[in-house]
């Protein structure tokens, strides 16, 4: 993407060039998707499909035919082609709406998605061709979840505890008011018509308010999200359009059964409180559960990296039908699990698989919506409408105004009982932001047509409230918000001055609390934080973090995060005040002792016969083995790093010329290869610098040169025993460490130059071993086989000689 | 006991109290009865004991401070006008009330007056700075013993570095104010109680 805007977004094309592309993007995927279409129709008889009857092939024989060189058979691949055929069209559309900034800062990209979907589908019409409906049960079982999933797993916390009271009381008691007060007028609407409206029974009325009026989380994650509105607002909004859901499937199946009866009680209405308590508690029942199992698998996924994102997803998929096949509220149970799973999976899964899930999310959410509001422009098209003036309008007319005195109303109940008061302007947007979506659409989709006739009545006007919610509502929430000066997001760095000061200012108000004998919001929260750090982190989280403070773990995320910056940006940042990560670039400086040439080629044919012998020991080839590299052993070794600080510096600058180790060669785990090797290269040495001292601590630690991988030892000894060809011993304690030196005072005198060319050899050796170390990860990258034929060595030789 | 305690109290003492903190008539009974239950020895004064058979305040790790804020400086009890004023600093702000008095100075309950609450927490010296002892002991009482020195002290050094406009290795007051900007402590440090 940032290459794409650079190659089109220089200020030198002009806009009309953009425009132009942005059409032929347009069109061409049009083209695709409409030929799909077309060819889902044309081609349904024809072909030779796999399962040819073996009658026709009977037939095929007798008469000898040309070998077909080509032939099609698109049936075959059908309905996956034509997924990814509509997904690719979803994301070039993204892709060229950003292509022309200046739209897309006007007109949010919800709008600008329907109209394509409108193009489009208007283009598969004019083609003769039936436009696809959204389908409700694609729209619940696949297009939704990610969205509600990415919502729930990055639901900021705090501020949702603190407001959410007044979410419930916004999502419940809203929404039941928004449903009757819209059912009951227009009801009222309807009989004072007359006609053929009179004949719309009042319970048709009363399901219809309750599917218009639920706030749609799709529409107001996409809008919102662009207006960078602040934290308050904005989960005020987005969190009543998630917890309503469960207002709105009550309802919906309330009054579902109530018209397939056609007689009400005040039983079933007691019933349908009932129904909706357990509705909601049992969607985050169920929800809770799937991620307590899900944080107590991320317990034991240490051995097994690859796939630990593919957990947290499957486990809050299947939260989520869990709950739809019970009828319980599926969006709660999936922010259920995220919100429980959350804490324990990020203190046991690695850095990666962080940024795995988090792009993963982020990616399936993305298409969904999109996808989303483009079947939704489809849709249109596609459906046959009936278009009723005065229902239509009624309904837009009552939504507006059902929204604005339910706001207005519920705030002045609310703000008894807040600290910071809602203020008009805060109502204004909480009003103004009740968008409606493509929730509300499928589910008058799905009302059964027997017992709903005007049913393509209600698809008509709940499109149509659609439509006006997201253009008119959402283009211009952005210049009202300019407008009326709300405030906005604020550019947050969360630092650990605030981080220490909330947890303090947490305590002293718990402290507080319990002086004046009140049990408060802090007393429980605090009681809540005891109960998970005594019993339920000690189940859930694997290993040391299970003990670690929340002050700690912030901690070093943040200087994890601080080093990815620092290696990023290649250079370091003042305020860091230790170093735990160093950049990479600074390993490259390197004291490199002028060689003549002669010496040069005698050290590659050593380094050649050497390197020949390691490429067979080393470790199989496997797909799944994660690579590492220092960052994420890092986190590991955090704690261990911060005792060694001292010595890091010295590292950095020898340490290619020193490899020792300092334990007995045990098979560590592949994780902590790399570090290790680092941090015992100067458990001995202290910080000498100059040369003559160098050379002389150099040459017997090399020649211990155990390298921590299991592996890689037998390589280094090879090694040492080619370089170093006056020493005899080939045992790897300390007693061949004497026994060189020893050797080496003896040979000392014959022949400086032999024991500065060896260690020099040993120098460069070790300095290409460590290359080694550095570059072998890398190599893993391609598929290597074990064995290696001439031909590449002689290349990995002259790479490393040259 | 209601009766009997409420008499203790007289309305005088009320009106100047509730001139001071801000506080309703209610809630001044209600907090009386609470210092009252807190008073075992009936003397009219609590002293730290009493403090510290609250429970819950014993698990707290900032119990002790949090006790010794509501006494004076080197006294030992606290009566029930010293009870009111510290917790005063944890009224909710109200937005009417910047328009009463523009000459009663600033209300116990502003933002500033909260945050010089929370800064004389882990001033202990009083010299108008959190040095770096103060920040350690601090986060040693929040994290607890499993970690080493080693770190808290590059935690510590980190804060200071993060917050230190003016060099000296400390945070003052300003500087402690400045980096609690973003977070919301009108809502942060009230509780709803006592509204």
């Amino acid at each position: 993407m940032p290459a794409l805007s650079q190659v089109f977004g220089g200020p030198r094309r002009s806009p009309g060039m953009r425009w132009s592309l942005l059409a032929a993007v347009l069109i061409l995927s049009v083209i695709a998707s409409s030929t799909a279409a077309s060819a889902i129709h044309t081609k349904q008889g024809n072909g030779t499909t796999p399962h040819t009857d073996p009658k026709t092939n009977g037939t095929i024989t007798h008469t000898k035919k040309a070998f077909p060189v080509l032939s099609v058979n698109y049936d075959y691949v059908r309905m996956p082609f034509e997924i990814s055929l509509w997904i690719l069209l979803a994301s070039l559309m993204k892709l060229g709406f950003h292509l022309v900034p200046r739209l897309s800062g006007v007109v949010p990209e919800s709008c600008l998605l329907i109209v394509v979907g409108l193009l489009v589908g208007g283009l598969i019409k004019l083609m003769g061709e039936h436009p696809p409906v959204l389908d409700s049960k694609l729209f619940f079982l696949c297009l939704l979840p990610p969205i509600i999933l990415d919502a729930g797993y990055f639901l900021p916390i705090r501020p949702f505890t603190e407001n959410v009271g007044t979410i419930l009381m916004f999502a419940v008691v809203g929404t039941l008011w928004n449903a009757f007060f819209m059912g009951l007028m227009l009801y009222g609407v309807c009989q004072a018509e007359g006609g053929q409206l009179g004949e719309v029974p009042l319970l048709s009325c009363l399901i219809f308010g309750s599917i218009v009026s639920a706030v749609d989380p799709v529409a107001v994650l996409a809008v919102f999200e662009e207006i960078h509105i602040n934290e308050l607002l904005h989960i005020l909004v987005f969190g009543e359009s998630l917890l309503n859901d469960a207002v709105t499937v009550v309802l919906y199946h309330l009054f579902e059964e109530f018209a397939n009866e056609g007689v009400v009680t005040v039983a079933d209405a007691f019933l349908g409180v009932i129904c909706f308590l357990v509705v909601s508690l049992g969607g985050i029942l169920v929800g809770a559960i799937y991620g307590v199992l899900g944080a107590f698998t991320s317990r034991f996924t240490s051995h097994t990296r690859v796939i630990e994102p593919l957990f947290v997803f499957l486990y809050s998929y299947m939260a989520y039908l869990s709950a739809e096949v019970f009828h319980l509220s599926g969006i709660m149970a999936l922010i259920a699990c995220g919100v429980v799973m959350r804490p324990y999976v990020e203190a046991n899964i690695s850095h990666k698989s962080y940024t795995t899930i988090k792009y993963f999310l982020k990616m399936w959410s993305s298409v969904s919506e999109t996808l989303i509001f483009i079947f939704l422009g489809v849709s249109t098209v596609a459906g046959q409408h009936v278009w009723n003036w005065t229902f239509i309008i009624t309904t837009i007319f009552l939504c507006l105004i059902s929204r604005v005195l339910g706001v207005v109303g519920l705030t002045s109940v609310i703000n008894r009982f807040r600290i910071v008061k809602l203020t008009s302007k805060d109502q204004f947007i909480v009003a103004y932001g009740g968008l409606r979506g493509a929730i509300a659409f499928s589910l008058v989709y799905l009302l059964p047509e027997d017992h709903f006739p005007m049913k393509n009545m209600f698809l008509t006007a709940i499109i149509t409230v659609v439509f006006f919610t997201v253009f008119v509502q959402g283009m211009t929430i952005r210049p009202l918000v300019e407008l009326l000066a709300v405030k906005k997001k604020k550019e947050t760095k969360h630092s650990i001055n605030e981080e220490i000061h909330i947890q303090f200012l947490d305590h002293l108000l718990t402290g507080i609390e319990d002086v004046c004998g009140h049990y408060g919001h802090h007393h429980w929260k605090d009681k809540l934080s005891r109960f998970n750090k005594a019993y339920v982190k000690k189940w859930l989280i694997g290993g040391e973090r299970s003990m670690e403070p929340q002050l700690i773990s912030f901690y070093h995320k943040m200087e994890l995060k601080q080093a990815l910056m620092m290696l990023e940006s290649g250079g370091p940042t003042p305020n860091v005040s230790m170093q735990n990560i160093q950049p990479r670039r600074t390993v490259q400086e390197r004291l490199i002792p002028r060689l003549s040439r002669g010496r040069e080629e005698e050290i590659r044919n050593i380094l050649r016969a050497n390197l020949q012998h390691t490429r067979q020991r080393l470790r199989s080839y496997s797909r799944h083995t994660l690579f590492d590299d220092p960052l994420e052993e890092e986190e590991e070794d955090l704690s261990e790093a911060q005792m060694r600080k001292k010595r890091v510096e010295m590292h950095r600058r020898m340490s290619h010329y020193l490899t020792v180790p300092a334990k007995p060669p045990t098979s560590p785990p592949i994780r902590r290869v790399r570090f290790e090797s680092e941090n015992q290269v100067f458990g001995s040495t202290p910080g000498s610098t100059a040369s003559s001292r160098f050379q002389v601590s150099v040459v017997p630690s090399i020649q211990l040169t155990r390298a921590p991988i299991a592996h890689m030892e037998q390589m280094s000894q090879d090694s040492v025993s080619l370089v170093d060809e006056s020493s005899s011993s080939q045992q790897q304690d300390k007693q061949q460490q004497q026994q060189q030196q020893g050797g080496q005072q003896d040979s000392e005198t014959g022949g400086v130059s032999t024991s500065t060319g060896s260690s020099l050899g040993a120098e460069l050796s070790a300095s290409e071993r460590e290359q080694d170390h550095l570059r072998l990860p890398r190599c893993f990258s391609d598929p290597g086989p074990n064995k290696i034929d001439e031909e590449e060595e002689e290349e990995e030789g002259d790479r490393f000689g040259s | 006991m209601g009766s009997r305690a409420s008499s203790l109290l007289r309305e005088e003492d009320i009106e100047e109290i509730k001139k001071e903190t801000g506080f309703s008539h209610s809630q001044i009974t209600r907090l009386y009865s609470r210092f009252h239950s807190l008073d075992k020895g009936e003397n009219g004064a609590l002293s730290r004991e009493d403090f510290q058979r609250i429970p819950e305040l014993a698990i707290n790790p900032l119990g002790d401070r949090i006790i010794n804020a509501f006494f004076p400086e080197g006294e030992d009890q606290v009566n029930f006008r010293g009870f009111m004023r510290t917790l005063a600093h944890f009224r909710p702000v109200e937005d009417n009330e910047k328009n009463k008095d523009p000459d009663a100075g600033e209300p116990l309950n502003s933002r500033n007056n909260k945050l010089l609450f929370a800064f004389r927490l882990y001033d202990l010296d009083r010299d108008d700075k959190i040095s770096r002892d103060e920040l350690l002991q601090v986060l040693r009482m929040m994290v607890g013993v499993n970690i080493s020195d080693e770190q808290l002290g590059s935690i510590a050094d980190r804060t200071i570095q993060e917050a230190d406009a003016n060099g000296d290795m400390c945070i003052s007051f300003s500087e402690f104010i400045k980096a609690l900007e973003k977070v919301d402590v009108e809502q942060k440090m009230s509780i709803r109680f006592l509204h």
